[in-house]
Protein backbone atom coordinates (compact mmCIF):
# COMPACT_ATOMS: atom_id res chain seq x y z
CA UNK A 1 0.00 0.00 0.00
CA UNK A 2 2.41 2.50 0.97
CA UNK A 3 5.06 1.69 -2.22
CA UNK A 4 2.11 1.73 -4.63
CA UNK A 5 1.21 6.19 -2.86
CA UNK A 6 5.23 6.73 -3.56
CA UNK A 7 5.31 5.06 -6.80
CA UNK A 8 2.01 7.13 -8.10
CA UNK A 9 3.44 10.29 -6.67
CA UNK A 10 6.36 12.16 -8.72
CA UNK A 11 9.72 12.27 -8.72
CA UNK A 12 10.80 14.21 -6.11
CA UNK A 13 9.22 11.40 -3.75
CA UNK A 14 11.33 8.94 -5.60
CA UNK A 15 14.20 11.31 -4.56
CA UNK A 16 12.97 10.97 -1.39
CA UNK A 17 12.58 7.19 -1.47
CA UNK A 18 16.44 6.60 -2.59
CA UNK A 19 17.35 9.08 0.51
CA UNK A 20 15.24 6.79 2.68
CA UNK A 21 15.83 3.35 1.62
CA UNK A 22 19.80 3.68 0.73
CA UNK A 23 21.09 6.90 2.73
CA UNK A 24 19.41 6.28 5.87
CA UNK A 25 20.60 2.57 6.15
CA UNK A 26 24.14 3.96 5.86
CA UNK A 27 24.35 6.66 7.96
CA UNK A 28 23.56 4.41 10.49
CA UNK A 29 25.59 2.02 9.89
CA UNK A 30 28.12 4.54 10.10
CA UNK A 31 26.56 5.88 13.08
CA UNK A 32 26.73 1.80 14.98
CA UNK A 33 30.11 1.28 13.88
CA UNK A 34 31.12 4.09 15.74
CA UNK A 35 29.75 2.71 18.61
CA UNK A 36 30.98 -0.68 18.64
CA UNK A 37 34.42 0.93 17.94
CA UNK A 38 35.52 0.37 21.60
CA UNK A 39 34.19 -2.86 21.28
CA UNK A 40 36.35 -3.80 17.76
CA UNK A 41 39.48 -2.21 19.22
CA UNK A 42 39.34 -4.03 22.73
CA UNK A 43 39.03 -7.12 21.03
CA UNK A 44 41.94 -6.35 18.79
CA UNK A 45 44.18 -5.31 21.61
CA UNK A 46 43.33 -8.51 23.11
CA UNK A 47 46.00 -9.75 20.65
CA UNK A 48 48.37 -7.13 21.15
CA UNK A 49 52.28 -8.37 21.95
CA UNK A 50 53.62 -5.67 24.48
CA UNK A 51 54.99 -3.17 22.32
CA UNK A 52 51.85 -2.59 20.31
CA UNK A 53 50.68 -0.38 23.61
CA UNK A 54 53.64 2.08 23.02
CA UNK A 55 53.40 2.88 19.15
CA UNK A 56 52.57 6.04 17.59
CA UNK A 57 50.50 6.24 16.17
CA UNK A 58 48.39 3.87 17.73
CA UNK A 59 47.67 0.51 16.26
CA UNK A 60 44.55 -0.70 15.27
CA UNK A 61 45.20 -4.46 14.03
CA UNK A 62 48.24 -6.29 16.11
CA UNK A 63 51.47 -6.61 14.77
CA UNK A 64 50.90 -10.25 15.18
CA UNK A 65 48.93 -12.61 17.30
CA UNK A 66 49.52 -12.75 20.77
CA UNK A 67 48.11 -15.60 22.31
CA UNK A 68 49.86 -15.31 24.97
CA UNK A 69 47.74 -12.65 26.55
CA UNK A 70 45.04 -15.08 26.89
CA UNK A 71 46.73 -17.97 28.61
CA UNK A 72 48.67 -15.46 30.67
CA UNK A 73 44.77 -13.48 31.55
CA UNK A 74 43.35 -17.06 32.82
CA UNK A 75 47.02 -19.17 34.50
CA UNK A 76 48.63 -15.44 36.18
CA UNK A 77 44.91 -14.27 37.26
CA UNK A 78 42.16 -15.64 39.16
CA UNK A 79 39.95 -15.21 35.93
CA UNK A 80 37.97 -18.34 36.33
CA UNK A 81 37.23 -18.17 39.46
CA UNK A 82 35.94 -14.57 39.31
CA UNK A 83 33.73 -15.73 36.49
CA UNK A 84 32.29 -18.37 38.49
CA UNK A 85 31.59 -16.52 41.28
CA UNK A 86 29.39 -14.05 39.32
CA UNK A 87 27.71 -17.08 37.27
CA UNK A 88 26.86 -18.24 41.16
CA UNK A 89 25.61 -15.00 42.34
CA UNK A 90 23.82 -13.77 38.70
CA UNK A 91 22.00 -17.35 38.49
CA UNK A 92 21.40 -17.62 42.61
CA UNK A 93 20.60 -14.19 42.63
CA UNK A 94 18.04 -14.10 40.01
CA UNK A 95 16.48 -17.28 41.34
CA UNK A 96 15.61 -15.87 44.37
CA UNK A 97 15.02 -12.24 43.34
CA UNK A 98 12.26 -13.61 40.86
CA UNK A 99 10.82 -16.07 43.48
CA UNK A 100 10.46 -13.38 46.17
CA UNK A 101 8.63 -11.23 43.54
CA UNK A 102 6.52 -14.03 41.77
CA UNK A 103 5.08 -14.94 45.34
CA UNK A 104 4.57 -11.37 46.73
CA UNK A 105 2.99 -10.54 42.96
CA UNK A 106 1.20 -13.33 43.31
CA UNK A 107 -0.49 -12.74 46.38
CA UNK A 108 -0.82 -9.25 45.81
CA UNK A 109 -3.14 -10.11 42.58
CA UNK A 110 -4.69 -12.99 43.72
CA UNK A 111 -5.31 -13.50 47.27
CA UNK A 112 -7.30 -11.01 49.70
CA UNK A 113 -6.39 -10.82 53.07
CA UNK A 114 -6.61 -7.99 55.26
CA UNK A 115 -3.83 -5.11 55.27
CA UNK A 116 -2.64 -6.63 51.46
CA UNK A 117 -2.83 -2.91 49.91
CA UNK A 118 -1.20 -1.42 52.82
CA UNK A 119 2.19 -3.96 53.15
CA UNK A 120 2.15 -4.04 49.28
CA UNK A 121 2.88 -0.55 49.53
CA UNK A 122 5.28 -0.75 51.98
CA UNK A 123 7.40 -3.03 49.87
CA UNK A 124 6.94 -0.64 46.87
CA UNK A 125 7.60 2.37 48.93
CA UNK A 126 11.72 0.83 48.83
CA UNK A 127 11.57 1.76 45.02
CA UNK A 128 11.54 5.32 46.01
CA UNK A 129 15.05 4.51 48.26
CA UNK A 130 17.97 3.93 46.19
CA UNK A 131 20.48 1.54 47.42
CA UNK A 132 23.32 3.52 46.94
CA UNK A 133 22.17 6.16 49.48
CA UNK A 134 22.34 3.24 52.09
CA UNK A 135 25.59 1.17 51.58
CA UNK A 136 27.15 2.42 54.99
CA UNK A 137 24.32 0.87 56.66
CA UNK A 138 24.13 -2.30 54.12
CA UNK A 139 27.40 -2.93 54.33
CA UNK A 140 27.65 -2.77 58.24
CA UNK A 141 24.53 -5.42 58.36
CA UNK A 142 26.39 -7.84 56.44
CA UNK A 143 29.01 -7.04 58.86
CA UNK A 144 27.08 -8.35 61.90
CA UNK A 145 25.72 -10.89 60.22
CA UNK A 146 29.34 -11.73 59.09
CA UNK A 147 28.24 -12.54 55.46
CA UNK A 148 31.11 -10.32 54.38
CA UNK A 149 32.81 -12.48 51.60
CA UNK A 150 30.35 -14.79 51.42
CA UNK A 151 27.97 -15.13 47.79
CA UNK A 152 24.73 -14.18 49.99
CA UNK A 153 26.35 -10.93 50.95
CA UNK A 154 27.11 -10.10 47.04
CA UNK A 155 23.83 -10.68 45.86
CA UNK A 156 21.60 -9.55 49.27
CA UNK A 157 20.86 -6.44 48.52
CA UNK A 158 19.38 -7.47 44.97
CA UNK A 159 16.91 -9.77 46.36
CA UNK A 160 14.06 -7.39 46.47
CA UNK A 161 13.38 -5.77 43.14
CA UNK A 162 10.02 -3.44 43.62
CA UNK A 163 9.54 -2.65 40.29
CA UNK A 164 9.77 -5.97 39.00
CA UNK A 165 7.40 -7.07 41.93
CA UNK A 166 4.67 -4.21 40.52
CA UNK A 167 5.07 -5.25 37.16
CA UNK A 168 4.34 -9.15 37.46
CA UNK A 169 1.49 -7.91 39.49
CA UNK A 170 0.03 -5.51 37.22
CA UNK A 171 0.05 -8.88 34.40
CA UNK A 172 -0.76 -10.97 37.21
CA UNK A 173 -3.98 -8.82 37.44
CA UNK A 174 -4.71 -9.40 33.81
CA UNK A 175 -5.19 -12.69 34.50
CA UNK A 176 -9.14 -13.55 34.93
CA UNK A 177 -10.43 -14.80 38.89
CA UNK A 178 -12.55 -17.30 37.21
CA UNK A 179 -9.38 -19.33 36.11
CA UNK A 180 -8.70 -19.93 40.05
CA UNK A 181 -11.86 -21.13 41.16
CA UNK A 182 -11.93 -23.22 38.30
CA UNK A 183 -8.84 -23.91 39.23
CA UNK A 184 -9.40 -25.02 42.79
CA UNK A 185 -12.97 -26.58 42.09
CA UNK A 186 -10.91 -29.46 39.89
CA UNK A 187 -8.13 -29.49 43.46
CA UNK A 188 -6.02 -26.92 42.54
CA UNK A 189 -4.36 -25.24 45.51
CA UNK A 190 -2.39 -21.91 45.34
CA UNK A 191 1.04 -22.85 44.43
CA UNK A 192 0.09 -25.33 41.84
CA UNK A 193 -2.30 -22.80 40.23
CA UNK A 194 0.44 -20.28 40.03
CA UNK A 195 3.33 -22.87 38.64
CA UNK A 196 0.98 -24.55 35.94
CA UNK A 197 -1.45 -21.79 35.35
CA UNK A 198 0.00 -18.04 36.26
CA UNK A 199 3.54 -18.40 35.33
CA UNK A 200 3.03 -19.83 31.82
CA UNK A 201 0.70 -16.94 30.77
CA UNK A 202 2.98 -14.69 32.51
CA UNK A 203 5.47 -16.31 30.22
CA UNK A 204 7.24 -13.28 28.27
CA UNK A 205 7.13 -10.64 30.60
CA UNK A 206 9.13 -12.99 33.49
CA UNK A 207 11.77 -14.15 31.01
CA UNK A 208 12.18 -10.46 30.53
CA UNK A 209 12.47 -9.77 34.17
CA UNK A 210 14.25 -12.60 34.59
CA UNK A 211 17.18 -11.36 32.03
CA UNK A 212 16.98 -8.11 33.56
CA UNK A 213 17.74 -9.57 37.16
CA UNK A 214 20.78 -11.63 35.70
CA UNK A 215 22.04 -8.71 34.15
CA UNK A 216 22.05 -5.90 36.66
CA UNK A 217 23.36 -8.67 39.07
CA UNK A 218 26.06 -9.96 36.74
CA UNK A 219 27.12 -6.25 36.48
CA UNK A 220 27.27 -4.72 39.92
CA UNK A 221 30.47 -3.14 40.39
CA UNK A 222 30.59 -1.24 43.73
CA UNK A 223 28.63 -3.58 46.17
CA UNK A 224 30.48 -6.36 45.48
CA UNK A 225 33.71 -4.39 45.87
CA UNK A 226 32.69 -3.50 49.53
CA UNK A 227 31.56 -6.90 50.70
CA UNK A 228 34.59 -8.64 49.47
CA UNK A 229 38.20 -8.34 50.94
CA UNK A 230 39.43 -11.64 49.75
CA UNK A 231 40.60 -12.13 45.72
CA UNK A 232 38.53 -15.58 45.36
CA UNK A 233 35.02 -14.21 46.59
CA UNK A 234 35.50 -11.29 43.87
CA UNK A 235 33.41 -10.96 40.97
CA UNK A 236 34.00 -10.73 37.22
CA UNK A 237 33.60 -7.19 37.32
CA UNK A 238 35.29 -6.10 40.24
CA UNK A 239 38.25 -8.62 39.35
CA UNK A 240 38.71 -7.71 36.10
CA UNK A 241 39.92 -4.16 37.35
CA UNK A 242 42.60 -5.68 39.53
CA UNK A 243 44.10 -8.16 37.52
CA UNK A 244 47.81 -6.65 38.28
CA UNK A 245 48.81 -6.47 34.84
CA UNK A 246 48.01 -3.25 33.81
CA UNK A 247 50.76 -1.23 36.07
CA UNK A 248 53.45 -1.51 33.58
CA UNK A 249 51.49 -0.87 30.17
CA UNK A 250 51.31 -4.51 30.03
CA UNK A 251 47.81 -4.08 28.75
CA UNK A 252 47.59 -7.34 26.67
CA UNK A 253 46.27 -9.73 29.06
CA UNK A 254 43.82 -7.44 30.31
CA UNK A 255 42.20 -7.00 27.49
CA UNK A 256 42.17 -10.81 26.69
CA UNK A 257 40.31 -11.25 30.11
CA UNK A 258 37.70 -8.51 28.52
CA UNK A 259 37.78 -10.32 25.71
CA UNK A 260 36.65 -13.76 27.41
CA UNK A 261 34.31 -12.21 29.83
CA UNK A 262 32.33 -10.42 26.69
CA UNK A 263 32.66 -12.87 24.14
CA UNK A 264 29.68 -14.64 25.31
CA UNK A 265 27.35 -12.07 26.16
CA UNK A 266 28.15 -10.68 22.49
CA UNK A 267 27.63 -14.38 20.79
CA UNK A 268 23.94 -14.26 22.88
CA UNK A 269 23.10 -11.05 22.16
CA UNK A 270 23.67 -11.72 18.25
CA UNK A 271 21.56 -14.93 18.68
CA UNK A 272 18.57 -13.34 20.58
CA UNK A 273 18.53 -9.77 19.25
CA UNK A 274 14.75 -10.38 17.67
CA UNK A 275 14.12 -11.53 20.82
CA UNK A 276 15.36 -9.14 22.78
CA UNK A 277 13.89 -6.13 20.90
CA UNK A 278 10.31 -8.19 20.86
CA UNK A 279 10.64 -9.00 24.48
CA UNK A 280 11.44 -5.06 25.67
CA UNK A 281 8.50 -4.39 23.86
CA UNK A 282 6.26 -6.80 25.67
CA UNK A 283 7.37 -6.40 29.10
CA UNK A 284 5.08 -3.70 29.27
CA UNK A 285 7.77 -0.77 29.19
CA UNK A 286 6.68 1.21 26.46
CA UNK A 287 3.50 2.87 25.40
CA UNK B 1 -13.02 -39.90 70.77
CA UNK B 2 -12.39 -40.07 67.41
CA UNK B 3 -13.33 -37.04 66.51
CA UNK B 4 -10.62 -34.73 68.58
CA UNK B 5 -7.58 -35.08 66.22
CA UNK B 6 -10.06 -34.76 63.52
CA UNK B 7 -10.93 -31.03 64.91
CA UNK B 8 -7.22 -30.01 65.64
CA UNK B 9 -6.38 -30.84 61.83
CA UNK B 10 -9.17 -28.83 60.64
CA UNK B 11 -8.54 -26.13 62.72
CA UNK B 12 -5.13 -26.25 62.01
CA UNK B 13 -5.95 -26.00 58.38
CA UNK B 14 -8.00 -23.00 59.28
CA UNK B 15 -5.59 -21.17 60.79
CA UNK B 16 -2.77 -21.90 57.75
CA UNK B 17 -5.18 -20.82 55.52
CA UNK B 18 -5.48 -17.44 56.81
CA UNK B 19 -1.96 -16.93 57.99
CA UNK B 20 -0.73 -18.28 54.11
CA UNK B 21 -1.29 -15.22 52.41
CA UNK B 22 1.27 -13.37 54.46
CA UNK B 23 3.74 -16.12 53.81
CA UNK B 24 3.71 -14.69 50.29
CA UNK B 25 4.34 -11.37 51.39
CA UNK B 26 7.03 -12.64 54.00
CA UNK B 27 10.34 -12.83 51.64
CA UNK B 28 9.65 -9.37 50.28
CA UNK B 29 8.41 -7.71 53.08
CA UNK B 30 11.65 -9.68 54.95
CA UNK B 31 14.16 -8.55 52.58
CA UNK B 32 12.42 -4.57 52.30
CA UNK B 33 12.52 -4.11 56.20
CA UNK B 34 15.94 -5.53 56.70
CA UNK B 35 17.85 -3.92 53.28
CA UNK B 36 15.83 -0.60 52.50
CA UNK B 37 13.57 0.21 55.54
CA UNK B 38 15.70 -0.22 58.84
CA UNK B 39 18.80 1.24 56.84
CA UNK B 40 16.90 3.75 55.57
CA UNK B 41 15.94 4.98 59.26
CA UNK B 42 18.97 4.34 60.43
CA UNK B 43 20.77 6.69 58.01
CA UNK B 44 18.36 9.14 58.89
CA UNK B 45 19.41 9.03 62.64
CA UNK B 46 23.09 8.48 61.62
CA UNK B 47 22.91 11.92 59.66
CA UNK B 48 21.66 13.37 62.53
CA UNK B 49 24.45 12.20 64.50
CA UNK B 50 28.32 11.40 65.16
CA UNK B 51 28.39 8.06 64.59
CA UNK B 52 32.08 5.95 65.78
CA UNK B 53 33.86 3.01 63.72
CA UNK B 54 31.59 0.68 64.71
CA UNK B 55 28.66 2.00 63.27
CA UNK B 56 26.98 3.21 66.94
CA UNK B 57 25.37 6.51 67.36
CA UNK B 58 27.82 8.56 70.18
CA UNK B 59 25.59 11.57 70.30
CA UNK B 60 22.84 13.33 68.84
CA UNK B 61 24.11 16.46 67.59
CA UNK B 62 20.53 17.78 65.18
CA UNK B 63 21.17 19.51 62.40
CA UNK B 64 24.96 19.95 62.82
CA UNK B 65 26.46 17.90 59.76
CA UNK B 66 23.89 18.98 57.49
CA UNK B 67 25.74 22.60 58.34
CA UNK B 68 29.21 21.32 57.97
CA UNK B 69 28.53 20.14 55.03
CA UNK B 70 27.01 22.54 53.03
CA UNK B 71 29.83 24.65 54.37
CA UNK B 72 32.87 22.32 53.01
CA UNK B 73 34.12 22.81 50.10
CA UNK B 74 34.50 19.31 49.26
CA UNK B 75 31.10 18.41 48.87
CA UNK B 76 29.77 21.48 46.66
CA UNK B 77 32.47 20.14 44.51
CA UNK B 78 30.76 16.97 44.61
CA UNK B 79 27.19 18.06 44.31
CA UNK B 80 28.72 20.71 41.60
CA UNK B 81 30.14 17.71 39.32
CA UNK B 82 27.48 15.31 39.97
CA UNK B 83 24.46 18.04 38.06
CA UNK B 84 27.52 18.78 35.64
CA UNK B 85 27.79 14.84 34.92
CA UNK B 86 23.63 15.06 34.60
CA UNK B 87 22.99 17.70 32.24
CA UNK B 88 25.95 16.98 30.09
CA UNK B 89 24.87 13.03 29.75
CA UNK B 90 21.25 13.23 29.85
CA UNK B 91 21.03 14.96 26.63
CA UNK B 92 23.90 13.85 25.04
CA UNK B 93 22.36 10.14 25.51
CA UNK B 94 18.66 11.27 24.57
CA UNK B 95 19.84 12.31 21.54
CA UNK B 96 22.64 9.56 20.73
CA UNK B 97 19.79 7.10 21.42
CA UNK B 98 17.02 8.84 19.70
CA UNK B 99 19.06 9.46 16.43
CA UNK B 100 19.73 5.72 16.52
CA UNK B 101 16.03 4.11 17.01
CA UNK B 102 14.95 7.13 14.68
CA UNK B 103 17.61 5.90 11.68
CA UNK B 104 16.46 2.03 12.26
CA UNK B 105 13.14 1.82 13.39
CA UNK B 106 11.78 1.44 9.94
CA UNK B 107 12.46 -2.16 8.48
CA UNK B 108 14.85 -2.12 5.62
CA UNK B 109 17.14 -3.77 4.46
CA UNK B 110 20.46 -3.80 6.98
CA UNK B 111 18.10 -2.83 9.98
CA UNK B 112 18.64 -5.84 11.57
CA UNK B 113 22.27 -5.66 11.48
CA UNK B 114 21.90 -1.67 12.10
CA UNK B 115 20.16 -2.67 15.19
CA UNK B 116 22.86 -5.36 16.53
CA UNK B 117 25.18 -2.63 16.51
CA UNK B 118 23.69 -0.59 18.95
CA UNK B 119 22.28 -3.57 20.98
CA UNK B 120 26.07 -4.76 21.77
CA UNK B 121 26.93 -1.91 24.10
CA UNK B 122 24.55 -3.18 26.24
CA UNK B 123 26.33 -6.76 26.27
CA UNK B 124 29.54 -5.30 27.57
CA UNK B 125 29.84 -4.61 31.90
CA UNK B 126 30.63 -1.56 32.98
CA UNK B 127 34.13 -2.42 34.09
CA UNK B 128 35.02 -3.87 31.00
CA UNK B 129 33.72 -0.64 29.36
CA UNK B 130 35.28 1.60 31.76
CA UNK B 131 38.91 -0.03 31.30
CA UNK B 132 38.54 -0.16 27.27
CA UNK B 133 37.55 3.75 28.04
CA UNK B 134 40.78 4.39 30.20
CA UNK B 135 43.20 2.98 26.97
CA UNK B 136 41.32 4.59 24.60
CA UNK B 137 41.13 7.77 26.10
CA UNK B 138 44.69 7.84 27.48
CA UNK B 139 46.86 10.99 26.38
CA UNK B 140 49.94 9.88 25.47
CA UNK B 141 49.31 6.41 23.44
CA UNK B 142 45.54 6.50 23.74
CA UNK B 143 43.86 6.10 20.08
CA UNK B 144 41.51 8.74 20.85
CA UNK B 145 43.82 11.43 20.62
CA UNK B 146 45.16 10.12 17.40
CA UNK B 147 41.62 9.82 15.62
CA UNK B 148 40.31 13.09 16.34
CA UNK B 149 43.92 14.88 15.64
CA UNK B 150 44.11 16.24 19.03
CA UNK B 151 46.35 16.50 22.08
CA UNK B 152 44.10 16.48 25.36
CA UNK B 153 45.39 15.49 27.84
CA UNK B 154 41.57 13.91 28.99
CA UNK B 155 42.35 12.49 32.74
CA UNK B 156 44.79 15.23 33.51
CA UNK B 157 43.00 18.45 32.83
CA UNK B 158 40.32 19.00 35.30
CA UNK B 159 38.07 20.55 32.16
CA UNK B 160 38.28 17.59 30.14
CA UNK B 161 38.24 14.59 32.45
CA UNK B 162 34.34 15.08 32.94
CA UNK B 163 33.85 14.03 28.84
CA UNK B 164 35.14 11.02 29.34
CA UNK B 165 32.90 10.37 31.77
CA UNK B 166 29.92 11.33 29.50
CA UNK B 167 30.72 9.73 26.89
CA UNK B 168 31.57 6.22 28.92
CA UNK B 169 27.96 6.91 31.15
CA UNK B 170 26.21 7.14 27.09
CA UNK B 171 28.16 4.38 25.62
CA UNK B 172 27.32 1.83 28.37
CA UNK B 173 23.38 3.45 28.22
CA UNK B 174 22.72 2.72 24.61
CA UNK B 175 21.67 -0.25 24.43
CA UNK B 176 18.61 -0.26 26.31
CA UNK B 177 17.98 3.09 25.87
CA UNK B 178 17.78 2.14 22.34
CA UNK B 179 15.51 -0.40 21.92
CA UNK B 180 12.90 1.04 24.03
CA UNK B 181 12.93 4.06 22.10
CA UNK B 182 12.69 1.73 19.18
CA UNK B 183 9.75 -0.16 20.17
CA UNK B 184 7.79 2.98 21.22
CA UNK B 185 8.86 4.65 17.48
CA UNK B 186 7.54 1.27 15.83
CA UNK B 187 4.09 1.29 18.16
CA UNK B 188 3.56 4.56 16.71
CA UNK B 189 0.49 3.96 14.47
CA UNK B 190 1.91 3.72 10.49
CA UNK B 191 -1.61 5.20 9.18
CA UNK B 192 -1.18 8.25 11.75
CA UNK B 193 2.77 9.16 9.68
CA UNK B 194 1.34 8.07 6.57
CA UNK B 195 -1.53 10.39 6.74
CA UNK B 196 1.20 13.69 7.63
CA UNK B 197 3.30 12.29 4.53
CA UNK B 198 -0.08 12.65 1.96
CA UNK B 199 -0.97 15.83 3.27
CA UNK B 200 2.85 17.33 2.65
CA UNK B 201 4.27 16.85 6.11
CA UNK B 202 7.99 16.84 6.23
CA UNK B 203 10.45 14.75 8.44
CA UNK B 204 10.43 17.15 11.11
CA UNK B 205 6.92 17.88 10.78
CA UNK B 206 6.32 14.55 11.50
CA UNK B 207 8.56 13.78 14.30
CA UNK B 208 7.66 17.30 16.12
CA UNK B 209 3.64 16.74 15.68
CA UNK B 210 3.29 13.26 15.92
CA UNK B 211 6.22 10.77 16.88
CA UNK B 212 7.54 12.94 19.50
CA UNK B 213 4.16 13.36 21.65
CA UNK B 214 3.33 9.38 20.70
CA UNK B 215 6.50 8.13 22.38
CA UNK B 216 6.45 10.73 24.93
CA UNK B 217 5.26 8.29 27.88
CA UNK B 218 8.73 6.29 26.73
CA UNK B 219 10.74 8.97 26.65
CA UNK B 220 10.08 10.13 29.92
CA UNK B 221 10.45 6.84 31.37
CA UNK B 222 13.96 7.05 29.66
CA UNK B 223 14.67 10.29 31.00
CA UNK B 224 13.65 9.63 34.61
CA UNK B 225 15.91 6.62 34.67
CA UNK B 226 18.42 8.47 33.14
CA UNK B 227 18.31 11.75 35.45
CA UNK B 228 17.76 9.16 38.83
CA UNK B 229 21.43 7.31 37.12
CA UNK B 230 23.27 10.13 36.76
CA UNK B 231 22.35 11.49 40.01
CA UNK B 232 23.82 8.04 41.36
CA UNK B 233 26.96 7.73 39.26
CA UNK B 234 30.27 6.17 40.92
CA UNK B 235 31.53 3.08 39.61
CA UNK B 236 32.72 4.51 36.32
CA UNK B 237 34.22 7.49 38.51
CA UNK B 238 35.96 4.76 40.39
CA UNK B 239 37.21 3.02 37.46
CA UNK B 240 38.23 5.55 34.74
CA UNK B 241 39.17 8.83 36.99
CA UNK B 242 39.17 8.13 40.17
CA UNK B 243 37.14 11.57 41.43
CA UNK B 244 40.18 13.24 40.21
CA UNK B 245 41.85 15.48 38.46
CA UNK B 246 41.79 18.21 41.41
CA UNK B 247 38.57 16.85 42.38
CA UNK B 248 36.91 17.47 38.96
CA UNK B 249 35.17 14.35 38.78
CA UNK B 250 34.46 13.39 42.23
CA UNK B 251 30.38 12.80 42.44
CA UNK B 252 28.07 12.45 45.73
CA UNK B 253 28.07 8.85 45.62
CA UNK B 254 31.74 8.43 45.42
CA UNK B 255 32.38 11.31 47.69
CA UNK B 256 30.37 9.21 50.06
CA UNK B 257 32.47 5.88 49.07
CA UNK B 258 35.57 7.77 49.97
CA UNK B 259 34.32 9.02 52.96
CA UNK B 260 32.50 5.76 54.45
CA UNK B 261 35.22 3.43 53.81
CA UNK B 262 38.20 4.93 52.85
CA UNK B 263 38.38 7.28 55.75
CA UNK B 264 36.03 5.21 58.11
CA UNK B 265 33.70 8.74 58.46
CA UNK B 266 30.32 6.68 58.63
CA UNK B 267 28.82 10.34 60.15
CA UNK B 268 29.72 12.07 57.21
CA UNK B 269 28.87 9.26 55.07
CA UNK B 270 25.40 8.80 56.21
CA UNK B 271 24.79 12.63 55.87
CA UNK B 272 25.86 12.44 51.96
CA UNK B 273 23.81 9.69 51.81
CA UNK B 274 20.63 11.10 53.01
CA UNK B 275 21.46 14.32 50.62
CA UNK B 276 21.59 11.99 48.07
CA UNK B 277 18.10 10.82 48.39
CA UNK B 278 16.56 13.89 49.08
CA UNK B 279 17.65 14.76 45.91
CA UNK B 280 16.91 11.93 43.29
CA UNK B 281 13.15 12.40 45.33
CA UNK B 282 13.24 15.65 44.41
CA UNK B 283 14.13 15.25 40.88
CA UNK B 284 11.22 12.12 40.47
CA UNK B 285 8.81 14.98 42.27
CA UNK B 286 10.11 17.60 39.35
CA UNK B 287 9.52 15.06 36.12
CA UNK B 288 6.13 13.54 37.28
CA UNK B 289 5.19 17.21 37.39
CA UNK B 290 6.46 17.64 33.91
CA UNK B 291 4.67 14.51 32.68
CA UNK B 292 1.29 16.01 33.74
CA UNK B 293 1.88 19.13 30.80
CA UNK B 294 4.10 17.53 28.72
CA UNK B 295 3.31 13.66 28.18
CA UNK B 296 0.27 12.62 25.78
CA UNK B 297 -1.50 9.19 26.47
CA UNK B 298 -2.70 7.53 23.46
Amino acid sequence: MTEKLVRKTGPRHRNARIVTDFLLPLVATGFGLIVIFPLLWSFMASFFPIGDFTTWPPRLVPSRIEWDNYARAIKESMLLRFMANSLATAAGGTAIRMTVAILAAFAAAFLSFKGRDFLFIVILSTMLIPSDALLIENYLTIQRFGLLDTWFGIVSIYLLAPTQIFMLRQVFKTIPHEFREAAAIDGCGDIRFLTRIVLPMARPVALALTLQSFTSIWNAYLWPLLVTNTARMRTVQVGITMLGFSESLDFGPTFAAISLVTAPVVIAFMALRKKIVEGVAASGLVG
Amino acid sequence: MQSTPHRTIVTRHRRLSRIAPYLYFLPALALAVTFSLWPFFKTVVNSLSIVNLSGRIVEFVGLDNFRELSASGNFRDSLRNTFRFTAMFVPANILACLGAALLCYRKRRGTAFNELLFLLPMAVALSSAALIFKAMFNPTIGIVNWILGIDVDWFNDPAMAMFTLVALGVWLDIGLDFVLLLAALRNVPTQLVEAAAMEGANAWRKFFSIQLPMISPTLLFVVCTNVKDAMLISAPVMILTEGGPYRSTQTLVYQMYLEGFKSGNYTLGSTIGVVVFLLSVVMLLLLFRFEKRGVYYA
